[in-house]
């Protein structure tokens, strides 16, 4: 097994008396395509910057091509793409110049890939940057980092200002570029059906902390909803070893487990005399079972 | 039969991981008979890029076949159903009529549901069942 480009251990991150991140485990290896997700002011973009050195962690440990992302070297930059959730770009620039601009820094630039994406993402070469709505801004954004083919592609909400079409062309770019050489993406979103298409790995974080780090298929292979019904009502202690959630009344239950195992149904069966219905949850589902208050 | 990626489909948002929808639509159409031993199936980039998911997703899917012996790596080629070996599935040991029906039986269970909220009648859900066959036909 080759080195995890981007490894974390009990990274914390406070922001004054706040804090934001706390004991985040993270090791993404090479060539996964992790999906981040987590509701509003959860810290998404916070463990972005932190990982990216573009915020300095308060303790723990951060390693980022096996370097010390707050001293990054010029080379480990280079192989770096970034997104940012609000993209900046100089006003006054011409999408043409932004590009010629920023390919002057990437030995790995490829133009022919860059032209393509903007004909895909409908970007006119001579429009100026300033007048340009978030959403094409976006799209530019990306057009800079995927022209260089990065080995590690970070984007914090690459998808929130595209419309329905554009985010499709954005998947497929993603899709075509995972294709051809070990890439590895990190992008956060709360949009989970983009990511159930193109994710290997998905990455929970709730409260600051990682929940959930596991493939996409072990996730959706594991966690299930239960449909309990039981010879008679269902005593008042009831419940499941490892449940997520469970809501009950009289012979009903229904039980989210983190990690069925063959042995749970049989076991729920004999305990209750019940009849047990496993549900397979989507990712939309798993993440509202797991920030189910 | 060599299949395209058009003979697949995949429900992203489902509870079923990508890959087991792959491995459960290929089992069908070997089971089936309609992929016969030695038909060769898309690359896995091919799959991958015209049903617009990971590559890893595809190739999972076709590795845990091939280890259950359903499929086999052609040197260069990529993947066939196995020449000659008999195994649960070839042309000769096929599945029987009714328990292919009965795999058959969720799909229509949803389309009675559907038909009966729309107020069809049996005649008039049948024939929409019956063009849509005819239309993958032709």
């Amino acid at each position: 097994m080759t080195d995890p480009v981007i490894s974390t251990s009990h990274l914390k991150k406070s922001f004054g008396s706040k804090t934001v991140l706390q004991d985040v485990d993270l090791n993404v290896p090479a060539g996964a395509v992790v999906g981040l997700v987590g509701t509003n002011g959860s810290g998404k973009s916070t463990l972005i910057k932190c990982l990216l050195g573009l915020l300095k962690k308060t303790s723990g440990s951060i390693s980022l091509f096996g370097e010390d992302p707050w001293n990054l070297s010029a080379s480990a930059k280079s192989r770096l793409g970034y997104v940012p959730q609000i993209v900046k770009l100089y006003p006054w620039m011409k999408v043409k110049h932004i590009v010629a601009y920023t390919s002057a820094y990437y030995d790995a630039w490829d133009p022919a890939w860059a032209e393509t994406l903007l004909d895909r993402w409908e970007l006119p070469r001579d429009h100026r940057i300033g007048p340009m709505s978030p959403g094409q801004l976006q799209k530019l954004a990306l057009v800079l980092a995927l022209s260089y083919r990065p080995e590690l592609l970070v984007l914090d909400e690459p998808v929130a200002s595209l419309d329905p079409v554009a985010r499709r062309e954005f998947l497929s770019s993603l899709l075509e570029i995972c294709q051809h050489e070990q890439h590895t993406v990190l992008f956060s979103t709360h949009i989970t059906s983009d990511l159930e298409r193109v994710a290997s790995h998905l990455a929970i974080l709730k409260g600051g902390r990682i929940v959930l780090f596991d493939e996409l298929d072990a996730v959706k292979d594991r966690v299930k909803r239960l449909r309990i019904t039981a010879a008679n009502d269902l005593p008042a202690n009831f419940a499941v070893r490892g449940a997520l959630r469970s809501e009950f009344s009289h012979n009903r239950a229904m039980v989210a487990v983190g990690d069925l195992d063959d042995r749970l149904v049989g076991e729920l069966e004999e305990k209750w005399h019940a009849d047990v219905a496993v549900e397979d949850l989507n990712l939309e589902e798993i993440f509202l079972e797991l920030h189910h208050e | 039969m060599q299949p395209t990626s058009l003979e697949f489909a995949v429900q992203p948002t489902s509870g079923v991981p990508i890959y087991r929808q792959l491995m459960d639509q290929i089992r069908a159409l070997v089971a089936s008979g309609r992929l016969k031993p030695g038909d060769r199936l898309p690359s896995v980039r091919q799959m991958a890029a015209d049903l617009q998911v990971n590559m890893m997703t595809v190739s999972k899917a076709y590795a845990k076949l091939e280890s259950d012996g359903l499929l086999e790596r052609e040197r260069g080629l990529g993947m066939r159903v196995p020449v000659g070996a008999s195994h649960e599935g070839t042309a000769t040991t096929m599945a029987p009529v009714g328990e292919r029906q009965q795999e058959l039986r969720p799909f229509a269970e949803e389309l009675a549901t559907r038909a009966w909220q729309l107020n069809l009648t049996d005649d008039q859900a049948l024939a929409v069942v019956r063009s849509v066959l005819k239309g993958r036909k032709s």
